[in-house]
């Protein structure tokens, strides 16, 4: 037992008074796990190899392309960003690992852009970033359950849920599609779960719905559905799956010359990565498609513009595509974060900077982000499309109609948004 | 090594294998010491009729270390049951882990002696080992008066008893190291009946799984529970690839299997509701062997082989241990008529969703085997043997003195929840501490901060382990990853605690800061991270 007398005490309290008053006025010191007087260190977990990595693959890539141009405009507070990048081939077991790794040796100040339902939940229950007070900055899933302050305290969404996601496909069906037979093909976890809830919100009834296990996605599997789609002769097909999927199910229906009105989700709606699978982008044309952020062909739009030229020095060769701009403007918006978390960015105040500015950072959405002392909820919509014949996303009639909605039983409605102006070159303020 | 030395070594180990293999002598009476230097030898017996022995260094210097060894069954085992046939009950003493010499060396290396019993009973024993571990401090502080200090550690069950001697005779020890502790006994086998409830109402429904008969007969039934057990894992191991579900399936097992439900998806689920890790000896979940196979295996089949191979080594204790406390208690023990295997599996479905062959698949398997599908029957326990087992000793987790905990981060028989119990506990316990000091520094103008009492060290899994051949089948025949296995420690981790624990006794605080984390990476496989959280055992509900 340590035994210190009252007077001992008294003096060791204004000792510490006297240090913290002091603390305030001294310039930019390392005081953060993660963050030293010249660098600023986050870590990303997500497959970069193996079978679930095309497109995401690029995402890392995308990221550093943005931080790597801040770092030569100054950084953050004289401060460089940098990202360590970490392999988890898409499995949670793996995410677990790998993220264990970035908090206890490399050490990183925050978690940035995990991806996937399963491995950001993986990571949630054995790492524990809450308990650490790690934060998870912008994941990379849709899953609803994750905007949970009281389970995920420390997390924060970026992409809008698939629950939102469900009830504006929804409401889109209503408008467009009255008196017609949707079918629905969806990953039968949480992300179809998040899906199915959605639907149900949005009073949409399906003339079939076909499960899939994660995993069984393939040429195979994908005859069978089409013919449970056929049976019931639907005529807009949704689906809510993984790319993986979309593939299998445009590939081979494409071979089967079958051809319902296909709607697919925004998961599975990359025309690039739809590509790597050896898909001709051919077969997108004319589905309908979701995206929250502008149409990456869009070189009117401020952000496409700029986040294309920053892409294009960095990583040239390498296609622009919705992997791309959502790592790019991910990035942008961790950068504000950081910013406005003080000149001596701490965990807490990069948390608090978010909670009380989140909702106001520049970034390329065409839709509000929700976030709030009590709400860690990204954006919170979407704009509808159409694939043209080389498979890039467009505004159905060239003009951006832009729908949103929550997770909740909140109407869908049309959005009146008008996004911030970009900040000068696309730096934080 | 000096030549010298390294002959001090050999006969330190011949010493301890000797103190292994020695018979008891007359109960109760004092020891008989040979009287031999370096290390001189006592043996005895208790009151209780344990025989014990002592090793102590000449250069004794007053600190003495009382090990308890872990369960051990208290029935002989035929030879025909696999695994663990040809088991004989025995109580030989074991004052070291293991017998380990690296541990007795440092011991003596210290002037430490060593000290343990191999108890009057075998099988969940604490209430009457923790009485012979109090006799037998008696006796050797009587033998030696020298004695000043009793530092005591014990795995497994050893753990739960030497938790218990440390919460009821604090005044006794001056440090305890509890390793790969077990939960008290009923969280233990609620976690072992309700994979067995599982696999016999899925796989084989002629599995008794408890509600054994009294006396010979229900030994017997145990020894048939093992050998189906034993047979259904290796029915599954042998489907695992295919899914196909063994012959002996119940009619529910069968309704399963027609509606395209893979026996591993069924086994996985077993686990989990039950609260196995899906790390294993040789199975990860991360690593899959080069081509088509790279991301499915990890994600939908290492899952479920961490099952079958933790399953397997946990099945005889979770059996044997049943009949075990039944006999003790005098009636069936383990009930789930209440228990919603649903909420059990929340926080997993989605993370072995693949493995569990997604959403539609996990709730055809929940249905089943919920209350309602009389297909299913749920175990009722006879609540006079239910009263009778809560009334054997239960440790309340406080800490007295300072205390080392050790633990493997997937041991599937005693798992790390156990250990991490304690210490969420002790984050309340030494908060309250706190606050009664300063309340006390209110009235007396003097402020004591409690020292912290507990070290937990977590003995962690490799970041990949599971190895494949040049067909790509996984290689089962390495030794156990660490962190992995039931108390699966090396010698330089045991050595790492008994020095925290000495260290203790003698200061009165743990080890911390960088000497801590020094030894701590010296020894390997062990961290100190305080964000490392494991999962209580499952009949706590969600911690």
């Amino acid at each position: 037992m340590k035994a210190m007398n009252r007077r001992k005490l008294i003096t060791a309290s204004a000792v510490l008074a006297i240090v913290g008053l002091a603390s305030t006025a001294l310039p930019a010191q390392a005081a953060e796990v993660g963050v030293s007087s010249t660098e600023i260190k986050l870590g990303m977990t997500l497959p970069m190899t193996g079978t679930a990595s095309l497109g995401y693959n690029k995402i890392p890539g995308a990221a550093k392309a943005y931080f790597d141009y801040l770092n030569a405009n100054g950084g953050i507070n004289g401060r460089k960003v940098t990202l360590v990048v970490k392999d988890d081939r898409y499995v949670p077991t793996e995410a677990v690992a790998k993220t264990n790794e970035l908090i206890l040796k490399d050490k990183v100040m925050a978690l940035m852009a995990p991806l996937g339902t399963a491995n950001v939940k993986a990571v949630a229950s054995s790492v524990n970033p809450a308990r650490r007070g790690v934060p998870v900055l912008f994941v990379n899933t849709g899953f609803s359950g994750f905007a949970d302050t009281k389970k995920y305290p420390t997390t924060y969404t970026v992409l809008p849920s698939y629950i939102m996601e469900a009830k504006i496909m929804g409401e889109y069906i209503k408008e467009n599609f009255a008196g017609k037979k949707i079918g629905l093909l969806y990953q039968d976890d949480d992300f179809g779960s998040d899906a199915l809830a959605g639907f149900k919100t949005a009073g949409t009834k399906f003339a079939v719905t076909v499960p899939y296990a994660s995993g069984s996605q393939g040429a195979a599997a994908a005859a069978g559905w089409i013919t449970k789609f056929k049976a019931a002769e639907a005529d807009v097909v949704i689906l809510f799956g993984v790319s993986s999927a979309t593939s299998a199910m445009l590939g081979t229906a494409a071979q089967l010359k079958y051809a319902p009105q296909w709607m697919l989700g925004s998961v599975g709606g990359d025309a690039t990565t739809i590509k790597l699978t050896g898909v001709p982008a051919g077969v997108l044309y004319n589905a309908i498609g979701f995206s929250p952020v502008p149409a990456t062909t869009d070189m009117k739009d401020e952000y496409v513009k700029l986040f294309s030229d920053i892409y294009a020095k960095a990583v040239p060769g390498s296609a622009f595509d919705l992997n791309v701009l959502l790592g790019m403007n991910t990035a942008f918006m961790t950068a504000q974060a950081l910013k406005a978390a003080g000149a001596n960015p701490t965990r807490r105040t990069l948390m608090a900077a978010i909670d009380s500015k989140g909702a106001t950072f520049a970034n390329s959405a065409l839709v509000p982000a929700g976030y709030s002392k009590t709400s860690h909820v990204g954006l919170t919509g979407y704009w509808v499309g159409k694939y043209a014949p080389t498979g890039d996303l467009a505004p159905i009639g060239g003009t951006y109609v832009t729908y949103t909605t929550d997770s909740g039983s909140g109407a869908v409605v049309k959005s009146t948004y008008k996004r911030p102006a970009m900040p000068a070159k696309g730096l934080p303020n | 090594m000096k030549k010298v030395r390294l002959l001090s070594l050999l006969s330190v180990t011949a010493l301890v294998t000797t103190v292994l293999v020695t018979a008891p002598t007359v109960a109760n009476a004092a020891p008989a010491c040979d009287g031999k230097s370096p290390i001189q030898s006592c043996v005895g017996v208790t009151s209780d009729g344990a025989p014990y022995a002592m090793q102590v260094p000449a250069n004794f210097n007053g600190t003495v270390a009382l090990y308890s060894h872990g369960y051990r069954y208290n029935v002989d085992i035929p030879a025909s049951i696999p695994l663990i046939g040809g088991y004989k009950i025995t109580n030989t003493p074991e004052p070291v882990p293991g017998g380990n010499a690296e541990v007795a060396k440092y011991f003596f290396s210290q002037g430490i002696a060593i000290v343990g019993s191999g108890f009057a009973r075998q099988g969940w024993n604490p209430d009457s080992a923790i009485k012979t571990n109090v006799e037998l401090i008696d006796t050797f502080k009587k033998q030696f008066p020298k004695t000043t200090k009793v530092v005591a550690w014990g795995s497994s069950l050893g753990g739960v008893i030497t938790q218990g001697l440390a919460e009821k005779y604090p005044q006794l020890v001056s440090a305890v190291a509890p390793m790969c502790m077990a939960d008290n006994i009923a969280p233990q086998l609620t976690m072992a009946g309700d994979f067995l409830w599982g696999v016999k109402v899925l796989f084989d429904p002629t599995i008794k799984g408890g509600n054994y008969s009294a006396g010979a007969a229900g030994v017997a039934e145990s020894y048939a529970d093992l050998g189906k057990v034993f047979t259904v894992m290796g029915k599954l191991q042998a489907a695992l690839a295919t899914g196909a579900w063994p012959d002996t399936s119940s009619a529910t097992g069968k309704a399963l299997q027609a509606a395209g439900v893979p026996s591993r998806s069924a086994l996985l689920l077993l686990g989990l509701m039950a609260g196995l890790p899906t790390q294993s000896a040789h199975f990860d979940s991360i690593s899959g062997p080069e081509g088509a196979l790279k991301l499915t295996f990890p994600l939908a089949l290492s899952p479920a082989l961490a099952i079958l191979e933790n399953g397997t080594n946990a099945a005889a204790l979770a059996v044997l241990a049943t009949q075990d406390v039944e006999a003790q208690a005098g009636g069936a023990i383990f009930d789930n008529t209440k228990t919603d295997y649903s909420a059990r599996i929340e926080g997993e479905r989605v993370i072995y969703n693949a493995a569990l062959s997604g959403n539609t698949v996990i709730d055809a398997l929940l249905g089943a085997l919920s209350a309602a599908n009389p297909g299913a029957p749920r175990a009722v326990a006879n609540p006079a043997a239910v009263a009778k087992m809560n009334a054997l000793h239960v440790n309340t987790g406080k800490i007295n003195v300072p205390t080392v905990l050790m633990v493997g981060i997937a041991d599937p028989i005693t798992p790390a929840g156990a250990s991490q119990r304690l210490v969420d506990l002790y984050v309340e316990q030494y908060a309250a501490e706190k606050a009664a000091a300063r309340k006390a520094y209110q009235s007396s103008g003097t402020y004591a901060a409690p020292a912290n009492k507990l070290l937990m060290l977590w003995n962690t899994t490799p970041a990949s382990y599971t190895k494949f051949d040049a067909a790509g089948s996984p290689i089962t025949s390495t030794p156990a990853a660490q962190g992995t296995n039931h108390c699966n420690f090396t010698s330089a981790q045991l050595v790492l605690v008994a020095k925290s624990m000495v260290q203790a006794s003698g200061t009165g605080r743990l080890p911390s800061g960088g000497a801590l984390y020094t030894a701590v990476r010296k020894a390997g496989n062990l961290s100190v991270d305080k964000g490392i959280r494991a999962p209580w055992l499952k009949s706590y509900g969600n911690n």
